[in-house]
């Protein structure tokens, strides 16, 4: 797997290059600004963009418009965000410029290398890796008379797991229950939003995705 | 007691009379001099006001007829440059907030406070005024014609008679003694009625051409609401850095030792040495948080401060700055905590301009108390060119200070020197 990296902090610029590198994955480019990070996508076309949100020159959000027109050039480009907090609006900024190949962390996952490495290929495989974090956001900021609040406490739970790009067997594992059961948590969580019951693992959490799109529209 | 001053030193006292009456002598020559020197400058202003007086009075008929009513603003715009030439005279633009622009329509004219009171001080000065000026020119040229009278006398004609109201005959120098005697009289009158009615020549000037109080209460609450402003603009942005201190610093930090720890949880079973070796990465970076928050703790309210006052704060200050820095602290007591902190955070900001931008050799440091004032100084031999602009933190003192109520001045010609000026109200 091929990967560029754009984040200012040189420490931790390091550090991740460390990581991946000691993983064997193939850190191409380690770049400190949009601008040149946009010049290293071009230049390698690599498989994965991992990226901070404030860089210079105003360190606010720089690294999502970089990440959106990266994936504007590149549409196969996959593109994890790492954030040093959660902000809802960078996250519909990026939901807005497709759901697929599309990751949004907070960056202190980065430690917990298992499941950074396992989000990591999730979202180079086409799948979506979302913060629990601004999924439980999302949930906070649900009206009490919304859809979002019909759902049971165990359903939140699932549906924050296929937030987060998780399978029906790992949401399993997860939540020590059988695949079975998620099966059933989860059609019941369609019913309740209306939406068709669909297995396929994109469908759903696009339509996920969606639906905390629209929930945070609203509230 | 009184005795014995009266033994010691009849001398001493006589001579200390004698010294305390030509002082006074001395004062009162000053004053009248004075006096006829503001009247005759009031009788300049007057003159001006004239003009427009018998102007008003024209585009008053005018007026009666119709036609006049299209004059009014240009009237009023007469006013008020007569005016304003006063409020020069008078220095009472200095301190005072400026009157607004001259309204251009005929209704916001009658109803603007500042050129009725404008009308009213012309039509004072214009009469009044004017006649004090004549009279005030007159009385010291006339003491003069009269006391040299003796000294010119024979080259007239004796029926001519003297100057001014003498206009008997003037036979031989006994008659021109008279008259100079006269002379003396003019000179008293000088002396005595100048200095009054040199105030009360300016009186209509002082009470009409000032602000009136409800304008001037309302600029101030203007400018209270602008500072206030300010100061909660001044607080958001420190808030703001503290955040971004906080988020791109310290806590970057703690997530390199996150990713470095999983890196060497990874590494362990793989390959020790190199465990051992990003652990070791991972405790500088733990170190650097932790000096990094120091710092952002030290940026909210430094602890110096409490412990040492203002003075250590500063030395420390000066020590930690790159470029040699003098510093000279005269604040007896102490002053507000906010006050001494705003002190703190522009010689803070301001040395670490001097740092970075100026290229200055030394720098100096001077803060004072004068009464219920701080004063602080920051001059550096630096490039100059300082500008507020720029993005140098100047705006941000600027914001401090001024919501304190304070005052910022900075001078940084290109080619320096740079000298920053800030003056805040002690507030304790």
């Amino acid at each position: 797997m091929r990967i560029v990296i754009a984040e200012d902090d040189a420490l931790l610029r390091e550090g991740m290059a460390l990581l991946l590198r000691a993983e064997s994955l193939d850190v191409v480019a380690t770049t400190d600004t949009p601008t040149t990070f946009l010049s290293a996508v071009d230049a390698h076309v690599p498989d994965v963009a991992i990226v901070d949100v404030r860089m210079p020159p105003t360190h606010t959000d720089e690294g999502i418009v970089a990440a959106v027109e990266a994936r504007r050039r590149h549409p196969d480009l996959a593109v994890l965000v790492l954030s040093a907090y959660v902000e809802q609006t960078f996250a519909t900024d990026l939901l807005a410029s497709g759901t697929t190949r599309l990751g949004y962390l907070l960056k202190e996952r980065v430690g917990r290398v298992e499941e950074f490495l396992a989000a990591l290929h999730r979202v180079a495989d086409g799948g979506t890796a979302i913060d629990p974090e601004v999924v439980a956001q999302l949930f906070a900021r649900s009206r009490p008379d919304s859809t979002l609040s019909r759902l049971s406490a165990r359903e939140r739970e699932v549906l924050s797991l296929m937030a987060e790009g998780l399978g029906n067997t790992a949401i399993a594992q997860r939540l020590f229950v059988t695949d079975g059961a998620v099966h059933k948590h989860i059609r019941s969580i369609f019913a309740k939003l209306g939406l068709a019951p669909d297995d396929r693992a994109d469908r759903r959490v696009t339509a996920v995705l969606r639906y905390l799109e629209d929930a945070q529209r609203r509230g | 007691m009184p005795r014995r001053d009266s033994v010691a030193g009849p001398v001493t006292v006589g001579s200390d009379r004698a010294r305390a009456v030509r002082r006074r002598l001395r004062d009162r020559a000053r004053t009248s001099v004075d006096a006829v020197e503001q009247l005759v400058g009031g009788l300049g202003t007057s003159l001006l006001s004239l003009a427009v007086f018998l102007l008003l009075l024209l585009v008053g008929l005018a007026c009666l007829v119709g036609v006049g009513l299209w004059l009014v603003p240009s009237a009023a715009k007469a006013v008020r440059s007569a005016a304003d030439r006063e409020r020069a005279r008078l220095s009472l633009a200095r301190d005072l907030p400026a009157p607004p622009r001259v309204p251009g329509e005929l209704r916001g004219v009658l109803r603007d406070p500042w050129t009725r009171r404008e009308g009213a001080f012309v039509a004072v000065h214009a009469t009044i005024g004017f006649g004090l000026g004549v009279l005030g020119l007159s009385l010291p040229i006339s003491a003069v014609q009269y006391l040299l009278f003796p000294l010119y006398f024979w080259m007239l004609p004796p029926d001519e008679g003297g100057p001014g109201v003498v206009i008997w005959r003037i036979d031989g120098l006994p008659d021109a003694l008279v008259v100079a005697l006269l002379g003396v009289g003019w000179l008293a009158a000088t002396v005595t009625l100048g200095p009054p009615m040199a105030r009360l020549q300016a009186l209509p000037g002082r009470r009409l051409l000032a602000p009136p109080r409800d304008v001037d209460t309302s600029l101030r609450i203007a400018e209270l609401t602008a500072t206030r402003a300010a100061a909660l603009d001044a607080h958001a942005v420190e808030l703001r850095r503290i955040e971004r201190s906080l988020h791109d610093g310290a806590q970057n930090r703690l997530v390199a030792v996150t990713v470095l720890l999983g890196a060497a949880r990874r590494a362990v079973v793989r390959d020790p040495a190199q465990a051992a070796e990003i652990l070791d990465r991972a405790q500088q970076s733990a170190e650097l948080a932790l000096a990094e928050l120091r710092a952002v703790v030290r940026g909210i309210l430094p602890p110096v401060l409490d412990d040492r006052g203002l003075t250590g704060a500063l030395d420390g200050l000066a020590v930690g700055c790159p470029v040699p820095c003098t510093v000279e602290v005269d604040v007896p007591g102490r002053c507000a905590a906010s006050v001494e902190a705003t002190a703190y955070f522009v010689v803070a900001e301001a040395l670490t301009n001097v740092a970075r931008h100026s290229g200055a050799t030394t720098a100096a440091v001077t803060v004072h108390r004068r009464d219920d004032r701080l004063r602080l100084r920051v001059d550096d031999d630096g490039r100059g060119g300082a500008d507020e602009g720029a993005g140098s933190g100047i705006g941000g003192i600027r914001r401090r200070v001024e919501a304190h109520d304070g005052r910022f001045t900075l001078t940084s010609p290109p080619g320096g020197p740079t000298t920053l000026l800030v003056e805040l109200p002690c507030g304790s």
